[in-house]
């Protein structure tokens, strides 16, 4: 049974191989080799592809006993020869853990937290804000909680979606970015159009695509219902009780004390310690700030880095996705290795046209702000697939190709894209200098990452208790 | 109490013999041919269809609710929609299914977790609810999606789709008395817990969807879908999300029937769905459909190992016709398979199991799901609801039940209820019902409610 994919594979493709002449994919099946196709529309790649397959959905790992990545791990999906590396759910437990101390001493390549003045940091209030973070019942019928999204192990983010689903399955249009190191932003969700951690939560908490509650009071009076939030509030808020205000601070809280560095390039670019990273990664860093370019918008500081200029940028994908044009079908993967193309007219029976995104012009309704997007950090960004504002890329190499080529200046008809940055320019960046670049960014990790996820997983998941 | 500990195990290993009773006992002469072996049957033509309906937000009153066909031929109402029970909320209506004793029937919403249970016997005119579960996912430590409500002797095994960590297809199965009271949690088998099984293949994925026991061989199998983000998420955005393509099931699972252990898991790649055991006493194997890759999967034991073989393709595999429900006759000859996406229904002798032959093929709808046999088989139910967001769209939204009568070689319609025009929903999945299952007839019972009708 071990390899019973393959061997079907095999046997299907001797089985149709010889009834179907050659098609508008001679070209590709003469280019690759070992691909086995059982007919014009549909075929199967083997496992030797999988050196040369993208790696996405995380390559998932356990770092003392927490998984880190998906726990049902997809890594060479792409390919007959993917095996299962999936975990129990009922693995998924941690141990509570003193995440405030970061405060007074940031991680090594971190700045000091900004905190705000009217919301000092507190034990009470880090724990009341993540166990809400936890609490599917903040949603309008109990099952989104701010974590369905931003999921623990997977970098805060979803390795599961391009981009997010939210309340009864409504589309969204961008992925769902990682929250570590939000504590630093001074601009908040892809388009960046709210300005603090505070006011943050009422977006995605009123969002009628993500958890669609319909009202700040409907929020309010839900929490003051449930029992088990009984004098939590009032202990972390010198006797208030929830209102608007201290929902949003709680909340803020946890989310601003994740904040993750001491990576090993801050031990060998901060902490000089020499041997911290490979000599692959020591030349990816010559890239990233030399040849490469990507220093300009992924800032890096004399002490600190937060690898983010905190301005907004059209890269020329998000112009490629509004502006170009669909292809008539696409490939889609259908099981372990196994391929289907789709056909655009199809797709569009049983789904709904994709929604249009401008970006950051939907903010300040400024045309020179069309298909721009906040700079995302490049802490952890090896922990946070698939890329971009809307996911549509797997890897990091498909990110580095993006940038490679110049960003897209124009789509197919020739209709160019006028506000794509200055800065993104055609770089001519070999295979072997993309793959030193992806060795430096995978030195990116903070060395908290376990004990992080572990304190996530502490926390109790907040679901509907029967009263009966 | 632990009550699986002070009642399970003698009700367990009571079980096929049980079943064998029941099956010997009760000859039955019609009835839907999907159910549990351990289900009280229908004697006699069925007199209603209780259609688990999605609420459509605008249409109607938009809830989810449990519409009753009426379909006996002598009544009066014959082809009509005689009641419809509203639950609140659209809760992703999919799947129901009866106690043993057939008294009352449990129907999941895969959105908000809750469980409705319906009082079918007191009226079988009129369906109420009685109960509602709605703490499924605190109970069963964070399984979400309950779908296929299944019953073995006192119990019901609700099999889960999803979790509450990151709404992937990792899940479980839960096992409830039949009056509603949580009794265990069964995770499916993962790579970092087999729990004794033999992974005979590449995969562990710990998905779930479908579950069938044979009792003669005291094993039950389970299937394997995708978790909710999935599920739930607008069909078309899905097949664009390389990402979320990667998230379905490609495993089945035999497991112990008695201790509820599993003992093997199979590679069945591309989506099992639907499992359908044979009757006869003699055909200890079940079938299954792969949504994704079309594949009809046979399910076997060969000394002392259970086997998945795909034996035929269903449609052309290349156009992801995308099987869904099916359906064995009682005589192990016919299995019905349903495709959404091109709206057909195929019929496939499966005398020799490992060589089924497509014999029949007739277009349903613009989209078709579910399929309902009589016990005879000449009687075949259609409804058209897959998932809330995964049906078609705008005109090619078909939303209705349709019965048709089958001759042998060809099928006749009926009658069809729109249940667009109607103002109901989604029309999703199908139970039938009948007086006789509880010692009243049909003529009593409408006199009764004659009366009933007239003194208001």
């Amino acid at each position: 049974m071990r390899y019973l994919s393959l061997k079907i594979s095999l046997l299907l493709s001797l089985c149709f191989y010889s009834s179907y002449g050659l098609s508008e994919d001679n070209a590709i099946r003469e280019q690759v080799k070992t691909r086995d196709f059982y007919n014009s529309d549909h075929f199967m790649i083997k496992a030797p592809e999988a050196e040369g397959s993208p790696s996405a959905s995380g390559n998932a790992q356990n770092i003392d006993g927490i998984r880190i990545g998906a726990g049902d791990d997809k890594t060479g999906y792409e390919t007959t020869g993917y095996e299962t590396n999936s975990v129990a759910i009922s693995a998924r437990h941690g141990k509570k853990a003193d995440l405030i101390r970061v405060l007074n001493e940031p991680p090594l390549g971190l700045p000091k937290i900004p905190i705000p003045v009217d919301n000092p940091m507190t034990v009470e209030k880090i724990d009341l804000g993540k166990k809400l973070f936890f609490d599917r019942r903040l949603s309008l019928n109990d099952t989104f909680s701010c974590a369905m999204c931003h999921i623990p192990e997977q970098g805060f983010s979803s390795h599961e979606l391009e981009k997010a689903v939210g309340f009864e399955g409504r589309s969204n249009r961008r992925n769902a970015p990682t929250i570590y190191n939000t504590a630093y932003l001074e601009r908040l969700f892809h388009d960046a159009r709210e300005t603090t951690l505070e006011n943050q939560i009422w977006g995605p908490l009123l969002s009628r695509n993500e958890m669609a509650m319909t009202s700040m009071g409907q929020v309010i009076q839900k929490v003051k219902d449930m029992s088990d939030y009984d004098g939590m509030f009032e202990e972390a808020f010198d006797g208030k009780s929830v209102d608007i205000v201290n929902l949003g601070k709680a909340l803020a809280s946890y989310q601003r004390i994740l904040v993750s560095g001491n990576s090993p390039f801050d031990k060998w670019y901060y902490g000089k310690e020499t041997n911290a990273i490979s000599d692959q990664a020591i030349r990816g860093f010559d890239l990233f700030k030399g040849k490469g370019q990507c220093i300009a918008c992924h800032s890096v500081g004399q002490k600190t880095a937060l690898f983010t200029d905190m301005k907004v940028h059209n890269t020329g994908l998000g112009f490629k996705r509004t502006m170009g044009k669909e292809p008539e079908k696409e490939r889609m993967l259908i099981a372990p290795g196994t391929y289907a193309y789709v056909m655009k007219s199809k797709k569009a029976i049983v789904g709904h046209a994709p929604m249009p995104d401008v970006g950051v012009y939907e903010v300040t309704q400024d045309p020179d702000d069309r298909w721009k997007y906040r700079t995302p950090s490049l802490r952890n960004v090896a922990l946070t697939a698939p890329y971009m504002h809307d996911g549509s890329m797997l890897s990091l190499a498909e990110v580095i190709d993006l940038y490679n080529q110049g960003g897209v200046l124009k789509n197919e008809s020739g209709y160019p894209n006028v506000t794509q940055s200055p800065l993104i320019t055609p770089l001519g960046l070999t295979e072997n200098e993309s793959e030193d670049l992806i060795a430096f960014l995978k030195t990116l990790n903070g060395d908290n990452i376990s004990e992080v996820i572990s304190d996530a997983f502490s926390t109790p998941v907040g679901d509907t208790i029967s009263i009966n | 109490m632990n009550i699986k500990k002070f009642i399970s195990k003698p009700l367990a290993v009571l079980a096929p013999f049980v079943a064998a009773s029941v099956l010997a006992t009760n000859p039955v002469m019609a009835d839907e041919t999907c159910m549990s072996p351990y289900m009280v049957k229908i004697v006699g033509q069925e007199d209603f269809v209780y259609v688990w309906t999605l609420g459509v937000e605008g249409l109607g009153d938009g809830q989810d609710k449990m519409v009753t066909v009426d379909v006996n031929p002598k009544s009066e109402h014959y082809g009509k929609v005689i009641n419809s029970e509203s639950v609140g909320g659209r809760n992703e209506a999919h799947h129901s299914g009866f106690t043993d004793d057939r008294k009352f029937l449990w129907a999941g919403g895969l959105d908000s977790n809750k469980i409705f249970i319906f009082d079918v016997h007191t009226d079988p005119a009129a369906p109420k609810l009685v109960k509602t579960i709605d703490d499924f996912v605190s109970k069963t430590g964070g399984v979400v999606g309950p779908h296929t409500t299944y019953a073995l002797p006192g119990r019901m095994i609700v099999t889960g789709l999803s979790n509450n960590q990151d709404h992937g297809g990792r899940t479980a199965l839960v096992e409830y008395t039949n009056g509603g009271e949580y009794i265990d949690t069964y995770w499916m088998p993962t790579d970092d817990n087999l729990q004794g099984a033999h992974k005979g293949g590449q995969f562990a994925d710990g998905y779930g969807y479908d579950i069938r026991a044979l009792p003669a061989k005291n094993v039950m199998l389970t299937s394997s879908f995708t978790g909710w983000s999935n599920y739930m998420m607008d069909f078309g955005a899905m097949l664009g999300d390389a990402e979320a393509m990667k998230r379905f099931g490609n495993t089945m699972v035999i497991w112990d029937l008695h201790t509820r252990k599993p003992k093997q898991v199979l590679d069945v790649p591309g989506a099992p769905l639907e499992i359908r055991c044979a009757w006869k006493p003699e055909n200890n194997y079940c079938f299954t459909t792969t949504a994704l890759t079309s594949q009809l999967v046979l399910l076997n034991e060969e000394n002392d190992v259970w086997k998945a073989t795909n034996v035929a393709d269903v449609g052309n595999p290349a156009d992801i016709p995308l099987p869904v429900d099916i359906s064995i006759n009682s005589s192990d000859t016919m299995l019905w398979v349903n495709t959404f996406l091109d709206g057909k229904t195929r019929g496939f002798d499966i005398t020799d199991p490992h060589n089924p032959k497509q014999v029949y093929e007739k277009q349903i709808g613009n989209q078709v799901n579910m399929v309902s046999s009589s016990w005879d088989g000449k009687r075949l139910y259609y409804t058209t609801s897959l998932l809330g967001n995964w049906d078609k769209k705008a005109g090619d939204n078909d939303q209705f039940i349709k019965l048709y009568h089958w001759d042998g070689t060809e099928m006749t319609e009926q009658f069809a209820i729109d249940f667009q025009a109607e103002k109901l929903g989604r029309a999703h999945q199908m139970r039938f019902g009948a007086y006789s299952l509880y010692g009243k007839t049909a003529k009593v019972e409408q006199a009764k409610n004659n009366i009933v009708a007239m003194s208001k």
